[in-house]
């Protein structure tokens, strides 16, 4: 057996040692394989999209492979060190039978290479199995005019085999390097020579309280451009109080809850608690880069998906009817026009209902103001489904836009409370109106009695709108991009292609926010993964031990799922209290109610780490069942 | 008190192995009994059976006239941590409780108060002379106290049977003399029943009837009598008897 065929050996018949680190990495370049795909798409590079806003997303794509490539790279060094600690023990065996450093070294030189290439090729290997499951998420996901077909990534493939092969070779350099020489004796009792229990100083412990608090409490006071300045600081505090909170503001609470004996020498407690602290100083390095890095996660994928709403949903708003057509009373086209509109709605087969009416602007107190007839408010009341309005004569309501966006908070000067009347008299405001009828922000309604008096309009408009009755999407946006070419913007608004185009535009944005934000998130996890994997072996001795004086299955169960449940949601728990507190001040920022989106985002990503609590549980209760 | 009936242990497997045949022992109660036999003997086979552990192929064990073999697996849990204590040899003290914390852990799991935790904890402590370490933690003791810690917690809910496994293996000739004197004074004082796997002859002669097993079956048995040295002697004459190792014969402690 020549040296090499030694550490070839060791890493092939010791598969479930290996397992673990092997798995991640080559997830790690799957995901980068995946994404890889998807850029060198021939759509994706195709001259379309080489120009224009298409030159935008090929940068924004290239962009992000880099980061998810450095991402990578931080990713397998943190998994190759943690792999190495759980290998102490070994290192020791292979050096007491005369094995020199330089030899180590090399073997695990060696390993990693051996691990690094299966890894890219089975990352590779199983990329190109999901590649159209990838291309069809693309595609549904992105708004794009041509089809992602599945096609032989044979780019994308280069470049993920040429740059991991890399990474690789550079990271077994690295650790090579930094595998230090400790003492053998070190080596060889491995985990049992105590690391001593984490002690907290009360003055950080002070400090992690006030500095999330304050950065909280910041967080949510700020409003409008507020946000934007004082993002970078806070986010500093927050992090720097976030790694406060895990390395002292636990111990102390651990610690304090320890010397509680009613509460500590109850039942399970004392073994989950005691393990707890004692693990605290190991766990609170993973938990802090676990919080920060699914914070991260949440709030992209929030902002992202947010912004989405906001602008779709402001489009939405702002637009009540299907399609509305407003020219001056100048505009010499109108009838044409409004014919051109009903023609091609009856050409492409829209059903449609409709209203017109002339607006009529008056001068009231000083305000150019909207009046329309009670009659002709009802009509387009009709058409969006709102309440009619029933008005006594001699009196008139004030009409508000039932509006969601930009005036959170804020009121407009209060509306002058009567109008003039042509002779003399006033009618009187005395109720207030809130429908997306009419798209004004706000007018007053009055009685078609009363219309006829009052004074002469100031300005005149003509207005058109069509409500379709059965919305077929795609029907709706394309007679919209054929009547938007036509006619006036200014004048002509077709809600449904203008969600459209925002979102193609969009598409891509969201689409690579996704994907890193799901990256960083499921890296999160495997952080969690290998943190628990490498205390497996105590815990094995631990429950033995315990095992042997009689632990029944439950309490065993007990025990496990809360230490499980402690290290998988207590890092997430405050990555979505930090999420939930960004993404509100993101909504301040807008100005726009985000509650819906930030909950829905959160939702999923917790409900994601519950599924991953239950597999990873599974298992590691089963090891520890098989070695009692 | 405790009964092994025509008790057999056949290990399974590729090749399978009869590790013990017919044993029938009897354990009165109150009584201090050791067992002996050179190494594969079948002792640990033995001690785990009767720990509820391991279960024999054939034969039956009864503890107080039950058995513990028939129960389920969550009552037989809680039959090992209410009626069976137990010393190992490695201690099996966990690193991350103090010494206190350590003894009380099988009275936590059964949800005992506190106050009547402390009490007995400390009623054993003084009786065992570890008070003074009792908020240590397991590395920062010897090797004597920690098995003393590790008799104490064996002893906190004075259980039926004490069952050792080799308590002086790990132990430096002092130590181990200490912790066999003071097992010597439970068993004499609290009328504690315990049972006693060992290689070490001086160990042994603190039993009242040492027990030798040679390839999984019984030997032969001797009884103290009055005198700890002759019953030393007569352990070393039927060890050699047995045809043990060299090793087994540590003439050194003499």
């Amino acid at each position: 057996m020549t040296f090499r065929q030694f550490a070839f050996n060791n890493v092939i018949r010791n598969k479930r040692l290996y397992a673990a680190y092997f798995l991640s990495s080559m997830f790690t370049v799957m995901v980068f394989f995946a994404f890889a795909i998807f850029a060198f798409h021939p759509v994706m590079t195709s001259d379309s999209l080489t120009s224009g806003i298409g030159q935008h997303v090929s940068i924004g794509l290239l962009v992000s492979s880099g980061i998810i490539f450095v991402f990578s790279f931080f990713f397998v060094l943190y998994s190759m060190s943690s792999f190495l600690q759980s290998r102490k023990k070994e290192f020791g065996v292979l050096m007491i039978q005369g094995m020199s450093m330089r030899q180590i070294r090399m073997m695990v030189f060696l390993e990693n290479m051996l691990i690094g290439l299966f890894a890219t090729i089975g990352g590779i290997v199983l990329g190109l199995v999901f590649a159209k499951l990838i291309l069809l998420t693309a595609e549904n996901v992105l708004i794009i005019d041509n089809k992602l077909d599945f096609y032989f990534p044979l780019m994308a493939i280069i470049v993920t085999f040429i740059s991991f092969n890399g990474l690789f070779l550079f990271i077994s350099f690295l650790v090579s390097f930094v595998l230090r020489s400790e003492k053998l004796i070190v080596l060889l009792k491995g985990n049992k020579i105590s690391k001593g229990e984490p002690k907290a100083s009360a003055l950080l412990t002070v400090v992690a309280a006030v500095l999330l608090t304050g950065g909280y409490y910041t967080a949510l006071i700020v409003k409008k451009i507020g946000v934007l300045v004082a993002m970078v600081p806070v986010t500093i505090v927050v992090i720097i109080g976030t790694y406060l909170l895990f390395t002292q503001l636990s111990v102390y609470v651990i610690r304090r809850l320890k010397k509680r004996e009613s509460l500590f020498w109850r039942k399970t407690n004392m073994i989950l608690f005691s393990d707890l602290s004692y693990r605290m100083k190991d766990n609170a390095r993973t938990f802090f880069m676990v919080a920060i890095i699914s914070t991260v996660a949440f709030s992209a994928i929030g902002t992202l998906y947010g912004f989405q709403t906001l602008l779709t949903n402001g489009i939405k708003d702002m637009n009540p009817h299907t399609f509305s057509y407003k020219p001056p009373k100048t505009n010499k086209d109108t009838e044409q026009d409004v014919a051109f509109i009903n023609d091609t709605l009856k050409e492409r087969n829209i059903k449609t209902d409709k209203a017109s009416a002339v607006l009529q602007y008056f001068d009231v107190d000083g305000h150019d103001m909207l009046i329309v007839k009670e009659s002709d408010y009802n009509k387009f009341a009709d058409l969006v489904g709102a309440d009619h309005v029933k008005l006594e004569e001699g009196k008139a309501a004030a009409a508000e836009y039932d509006v969601k966006v930009g005036l959170e908070g804020e009121d407009d000067q209060p509306l002058p409370s009567s109008i003039p009347l042509a002779t003399g008299q006033k009618l009187q405001a005395d109720k207030t109106v809130r429908s997306k009828a009419l798209s004004e922000n706000s007018y007053y309604i009055v009685t078609d009695k009363d219309f006829a008096q009052l004074k002469k309009p100031k300005s005149e408009n003509r207005f058109y709108a069509w409500q379709a009755k059965e919305s077929d999407g795609m029907a709706l946006v394309k007679a919209g991009e054929v009547l938007q070419k036509k006619l006036d913007r200014i004048y002509f608004a077709a809600v449904d292609y203008e969600v459209y185009d925002i979102s193609k535009g969009y598409g891509p944005v969201l689409f690579v926010g996704l994907f890193i934000g799901i990256v960083f998130f499921v890296s999160a996890g495997s952080f969690l993964y290998f943190r628990l994997y490498t205390d497996l072996d105590d815990d094995k001795q631990k429950f033995k031990s315990i095992a042997k004086m009689g632990l029944t299955d439950r309490e065993l169960h007990k025990v496990l799922n809360r230490q499980i449940g402690i290290l998988f949601f207590a890092p997430i728990a405050v990555a979505l209290v930090h999420g939930a507190v960004a993404l509100t001040a993101l909504s301040h920022a807008f100005q726009y109610n985000l509650f819906k989106e930030s909950a829905m985002v959160l939702g999923v990503f917790f409900a994601i780490q519950v599924i991953y609590y239950f597999i990873v549980r599974f298992y590691y209760t089963k090891q520890i069942k098989a070695a009692i | 008190m405790l009964q092994v009936k025509q008790a057999s242990k056949i290990y399974e497997g590729k090749i399978a192995y009869r590790a013990l045949t017919d044993i029938n022992l009897t354990i009165d109660k109150g009584e201090f009994v050791g067992i002996m036999g050179p190494s594969g003997s079948g002792k640990t086979t033995l001690l785990n059976m009767i720990a509820t552990i391991d279960e024999p192929t054939t034969g039956e064990i009864l503890i107080s006239g039950q058995n513990p073999h028939v129960l389920k697996k969550e009552k037989l849990a809680k039959f090992r941590r209410r009626e069976l204590g137990f010393v190992f040899q490695d201690f099996n003290l966990l690193p991350t409780l103090t010494v206190e914390e350590n003894i009380v852990l099988p009275l936590t799991l059964d949800g005992e108060k506190v106050r009547e935790m402390k009490r007995r904890a400390n009623d054993l402590a003084e009786k065992l002379g570890i008070t003074h370490i009792m908020k240590k933690r397991t590395y920062e003791i010897s090797g004597g106290q920690a098995q003393r810690a590790a008799v104490a917690r064996a002893m906190i809910h004075s259980p039926k049977l004490l069952l050792a496994d080799e308590p002086t293996g790990n132990l430096d000739s002092k130590s181990s003399k200490d912790v066999m004197e003071m097992l010597e004074s439970i068993n004499r004082n609290e009328k504690a029943t315990m049972m006693l796997v060992t290689h070490d002859p001086q160990a042994a002669s603190y039993c009242n009837r040492v027990v030798f097993i040679k390839d999984g079956k019984l030997y032969s048995e001797i009884n103290r009598g009055d005198n700890r040295q002759a019953f030393f002697q007569k352990i070393l004459d039927t060890l050699s008897l047995l045809g043990g190792d060299a090793n087994d014969l540590s003439s050194v402690r003499v």
